[in-house]
């Protein structure tokens, strides 16, 4: 350790050795992961209203479970055996993220494929480019322009009824098919580069080889495509979910009124509840159920933690 | 300005694997040195100690006299030509070969008109404002030759920078380096796998392998008195006899092989003995045909495989005792002679030229 | 042959539908910017009109949070440059295992969810701000502040990613060339591996800067008491919209649009010159410097943008959108009238059918859509010249009367539409 220190400073230089170590020092710890080590901390915390200012940091700051419990059994007179709203949405949310991710994998392995294997030279640049134009664009006026094609008024109602496929506008809304519509749309880019990445990698001798040998098209994929594009695959299903599970303006402005997202009630619980503990409890603990499914993805599908994100 | 560099004993390892074993040799200042050895013999890893990119696990280095240890390689007397050039793709030709004098904060004027002379030395005039990737594979060469010799060092450190040109273009800078090497008059140290370029331009060569250093000397002790089986089979041809050695006489031995009791000379000091394996290596240019059966030693036969004619020299393939591939030059003398294909012939290895060597590892094909 | 044939159809097929899919709602918003309507809506159609974008530049809240978005997002930049930057350079030199612990971490600032950034950021300072017992005022506390340290968190890994992909390209023989020619390591630093980084770090600076600009979910929690321009369209967004949004996508799209359009021509300009480091023969760099003239599509479709954008304003100049709001008003009037008087027929009608018993409810549908086609033809209905400057020079007061009273006109169907708006 200490070896390797002398080494980096004989190679590097003082002045950039500093610059190099202050900088990754700052961010990975500073920034990064001391604040998650406080929110943990905080999370077993008592609220102010329930603590004296003057006290805390002395004696009678003890740690506390209670909010961990609220999120599982809600408040002590529930009548329910465990917090049915909290608890509910809470796996609605993973629900609905799976439910996204696995809509997108659909949707985006395609046109992945596509850029990779069979579009040429002008063509793959200018749809590259088109894929990433539309996330250049603040996630909340996305969101809008899902409200204004979705609403009841909107854009969609509007053409089906003349076209004559509805006679009663639908409340997309309301059937949260707009918030998934939304959330599907607003990952597609995350979803595709990895892929794209990876399946671009394949040697076209190996599908052209296996075409040879007499396989039809959707053999081809799922013998030699997909398992070859996995780490791509998983790397974009990853971030997808992590991302769809973690989002807010989305649920904010297209969910429906009757399915909450699980961040929303961390929001609220920063906000209106006014109760910040009780949040970083909340949030620690979507953080970490959604890092075990992570994990235990990774591990069904043996992809390393390194192969995310290239 | 010259310096003489010394290695002491110096071991590089990574990690389990050891690259550079006990070199101990002193170049002198002023002298074209060469290493010379197989592609991974740790020959660049050797020149990266000198120019003190690579730390050593054991030994030093000493620079005119002085210890290197500590030393940065930005602050030793030494310029290193690298494998690949590494020449500044974003700068023009004049910023690449002054850039030196750049981080010594010498000012543009100056630059500009050293930038000029160096460009005069190695012959290419008016093509400072080039970029770097405007000029051909010889012209490159030459700027990285100026970029160097800029830095006014004491010890040029050259990793085989011909490698990558044609033949043509190598022999005619092979000239023009040791020429440029002359009028500064500094210590070259050059490191090829190509041993004719070794023998024409070096005073001295070293030959590696395996990160060992196997002999130290100049181009025609290393031909003619080869040490070691691997330097011996490595430079030049040479036909390899296995065998045991049976007797030992001043500075002579003959040595049982497959092509019956071969007569060759010993090396200084070596330490041949009866019953010890050994090789006797002959050159190509060391045997010649006879006609008399039995009437000299070393005398075997052998069956022509394929004949070559190279003007001065008929390149011929043997077939000898044992299906033994040999291969054979004979003098052009003129009269036309006929060795065809499948003709049996007397081959007699000449003694004198001959050398016997411990059994050890030879050079792959 | 056939079949693979079919196939390919299909893929275009869903080519096509995943990129409609991609911009018709970019699109669809940004259209209705244009329409005078009050709720950002293609159909019906009221009027072609601007003024949503002087309602948004007005707009003194969407303002300031614009101002503090700028500052946060160059702040950001400034911040998250050098850290991935020097993030990416202590990767290339770590050993194996090490890298792989220190990849993970940094990866994890991006995989994290937003919200877990920004509240632990949030705590944190409080914290920090708390055991240093500074008071109310100092930047533990300030939503800015706050703001650009969690957005750096996870944008720096954005960052190192473009540098770390940059940094593969480099022969670090460059760097060995220079110190060997006496330079220092800083010297090394600044004039070799600096100038050959310089793409990069333009990247990563408009990256980083989009990046921020455009975040939410961080936000939200660290800005405190402040706002950013998403922070006031979010809260814009959810109680009530009206189409200066959509002005302020319009706007936001052509600067996109205009940024993607200099990206590549800088990106193209550097691979040809890559190119031509490449291969030695200059015929080669030349030659497919012309052929990416020719097959670059993206120049074209600039100029198609522009052209349209040209067309538009001219079209804009021959036509007033005072006049076509009263004529509007007017159908909708005549609409209405024709309406209740259809509901008159129909009342009468179903009289007679629980006579007879015959319906027809279909006829409304087919009769609701017509006033649409109708409208269509007043929008370019060719008016005085200077209509435009008039329309800019009404002032607020008249405008609001002539809103007002375009709501009261068509009561009956629009408020319905506000109303549902508003509740949900
Ligand atoms: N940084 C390193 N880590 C581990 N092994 C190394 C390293 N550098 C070199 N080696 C090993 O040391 C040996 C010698 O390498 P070196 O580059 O000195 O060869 P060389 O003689 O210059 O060969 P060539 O003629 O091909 O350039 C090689 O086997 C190489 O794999
Ligand atoms: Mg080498």
């Amino acid at each position: 350790m200490i070896l390797w220190f002398k080494k980096f400073f004989l190679r590097n230089g003082i002045v950039l050795s500093l610059y190099m170590l202050l900088m990754t020092f700052t961010w990975i710890v500073v920034m990064f992961v001391l604040p998650q080590v406080f929110m943990f901390d905080f999370s077993f915390r008592f609220n102010w209203t329930q603590i004296d200012p003057s006290k805390i940091g002395g004696p009678e700051d003890v740690y506390t479970l209670q909010h961990y419990k609220f999120l599982l059994f809600g408040s002590p007179n529930n009548p329910d055996p465990f917090n049915v709203v909290d608890v509910t949405v809470f796996g609605r949310t993973i629900l609905a993220a799976v439910f996204v991710t696995l809509f997108d994998v659909i949707l985006c392995y395609p046109v992945a494929y596509y850029l990779a294997q069979v579009a040429k030279g002008g063509i793959t640049r200018l749809m590259m480019l088109s894929l990433i134009i539309p996330f250049w664009i603040n996630e909340l006026l996305r969101a809008f322009a899902f409200r204004i094609l979705f609403g009841e008024e909107g854009t969609i109602n509007n053409v089906l009824l003349y076209l004559g496929i509805l006679d009663q506008p639908i409340d997309y809304v309301r059937e949260n098919i707009a918030l998934y519509a939304g959330l599907g749309y607003a990952y597609i880019l995350l979803m595709i580069f990895p892929i794209y990445n990876a399946v671009e990698s394949l040697d076209r001798n190996q599908i052209e080889a296996a075409r040879d040998l007499g396989s039809p098209w959707w053999r081809i994929h799922w013998r030699v495509v997909i398992p070859f594009a996995k780490p791509g695959i998983t790397s974009g299903c990853t971030m997808v979910f992590m991302l769809s599970a973690g989002a807010l303006a989305l649920p904010q402005i297209i969910g429906g009124p009757s399915s909450l997202w699980f961040t929303q009630i961390i929001y609220q619980w920063f906000n209106t509840g006014s109760n910040w503990p009780r949040g970083s409890a909340y949030a620690m603990s979507l953080l970490v159920i959604c890092v075990i499914f992570v994990l235990l993805i990774m591990k069904v599908f043996k992809v390393k933690f390194g192969e995310i994100g290239r | 300005m010259s310096a003489d560099v010394t290695l002491e004993n110096i071991w590089i390892r990574f990690d389990d694997f050891t690259a550079v074993k006990n070199a101990d040799i002193t170049i002198k200042g002023g002298e074209f040195f060469s290493f010379l050895g197989p592609s991974g013999c740790g020959k660049t890893t050797l020149l990266r100690a000198i120019s003190g990119f690579q730390e050593l696990s054991e030994g030093k280095v000493y620079i005119g006299g002085k210890d290197m240890a500590g030393i940065g390689p930005n602050k030793r007397p030494t310029a290193l030509i690298f494998q690949n050039l590494a020449l500044f793709p974003l700068m023009t030709v004049w910023e690449n070969i002054t850039f030196s004098l750049e981080v010594k904060g010498v000012g543009k004027a100056k630059r500009l008109k050293r930038a000029d002379e160096l460009l005069e030395l190695v012959a290419l005039p008016g093509q400072a404002d080039k970029m770097v990737n405007e000029l051909s594979g010889g012209q490159r060469q030459r700027v990285a030759v100026a970029r160097a010799l800029a830095a006014e060092p004491e010890v040029l450190l050259l990793d085989e920078p011909l490698s990558a040109l044609d033949l043509k273009l190598r022999q005619h800078l092979r000239t023009e380096l040791r020429e440029i090497q002359k009028r500064a008059g500094i210590t070259f140290i050059y490191i090829t796998h190509d041993q004719g370029e070794a023998l024409t331009m070096s005073d001295r060569i070293a030959v590696m392998r395996e990160g060992t250093i196997e002999q130290v000397g100049n181009g025609n002790m290393i031909y003619d008195h080869p040490e070691t089986a691997f330097v011996a089979s490595f430079v030049g041809e040479n036909n390899a006899f296995h065998g045991t050695v049976s007797k030992i006489s001043a500075g002579k031995t003959i040595v049982k092989t497959d092509a019956g009791e071969l007569e060759a000379t010993l090396t200084e000091g070596s330490r041949l003995s009866t019953g010890d394996k050994a090789i006797v290596f002959a050159r190509p240019e060391s045997m010649s045909f006879v006609n008399r059966k039995n009437s000299v030693k070393n005398v075997f036969k052998a069956k022509v495989v394929y004949q070559e004619f190279e003007g001065h020299f008929w390149h011929l393939i043997l077939s000898g005792p044992n299906d033994k591939k040999l291969k054979m030059s004979v003098i052009n003398s003129g009269s036309s002679h006929d060795y065809d294909e499948g003709t049996e012939l007397q081959v007699n290895v000449n003694s004198k030229l001959a050398v016997a060597l411990p059994s050890g590892p030879l050079a792959a094909e | 042959m056939n079949s693979a044939s079919i196939l390919k159809f299909f893929i275009s097929f869903y080519i096509v539908l995943f990129f409609a899919y991609l911009f018709g709602p970019l699109i669809v918003m940004s259209i209705t910017a244009f329409n005078s309507a009050g709720f950002p809506r293609l159909s019906p159609w009221d009027c072609f009109s601007t003024e949503w974008f002087g309602v948004l530049v007005n707009d003194a809240r969407m303002m300031a949070g614009f101002k503090n978005s700028l500052i946060i997002g160059i702040s950001v930049v400034l911040v998250s440059v050098p850290i991935g930057l020097a993030g990416a350079l202590l990767l290339a030199q770590l050993s194996n295992r090490v890298r792989q612990v220190y990849y993970t971490l940094t990866i994890s600032t991006i995989l994290v969810p937003g919200v877990v950034l920004g509240i632990s950021t949030l705590i944190f300072w409080d914290r920090m701000g708390m055991m240093f017992d500074v008071d109310y005022e100092s930047f533990f506390y300030d939503g800015i502040f706050l703001t650009i340290i969690g957005q750096s968190t996870f944008i720096s890994a954005y960052t190192m990613l473009v540098f770390m992909s940059r940094l593969q390209r480099f022969d670090p023989v460059l760097e060995e060339a220079a110190m060997d020619l006496g330079a220092t390591n800083v010297q090394t630093f600044r004039k070799i591996l600096l100038p050959f980084l310089k793409p990069a770090i333009g990247s990563a600076a408009v990256l980083a800067f989009l990046a921020s600009f455009e975040n939410y979910n961080t936000t939200v929690f660290t800005i405190v008491s402040e706002s950013t321009l998403t922070t006031v369209l979010a809260s814009k967004v959810r109680y009530g919209i009206n189409p200066s949004i959509s002005a302020l996508a319009v706007i936001i799209i052509t600067l996109t649009l205009c940024g993607a359009f200099v990206h590549e021509i800088l990106k193209r300009r550097e691979q040809a010159k890559e190119l031509a480091l490449k291969k030695e023969e200059k015929t080669v760099s030349v030659k497919s410097a012309s052929r990416g003239l020719l097959s670059n599509p993206v120049p074209m479709m600039v100029l198609l943008i522009f052209v349209a954008g040209l067309t538009t304003a001219w079209m804009a100049r021959g036509y007033d959108v005072q006049q076509c709001k009263i004529e509007v008003s007017e159908e909708k009037r005549k609409h209405q009238a024709e309406l209740s008087k259809i509901r008159r027929v129909e009342m009468e009608k179903k009289l007679e059918a629980q006579k007879t018993d015959t319906a027809s409810p279909s006829t409304v549908t087919t009769k609701k859509a017509a006033p649409g086609t109708n409208q269509y033809g007043n929008i370019f209905a060719p008016t005085n010249l200077e209509g435009q400057v008039e329309s800019e020079e009404t002032n607020p007061v008249t405008k609001k009367n002539t809103e007002n009273q375009y709501q009261n006109i068509f009561a009956p169907t629009n408020l319905e539409g506000q109303i549902k708006s508003e509740n949900e």
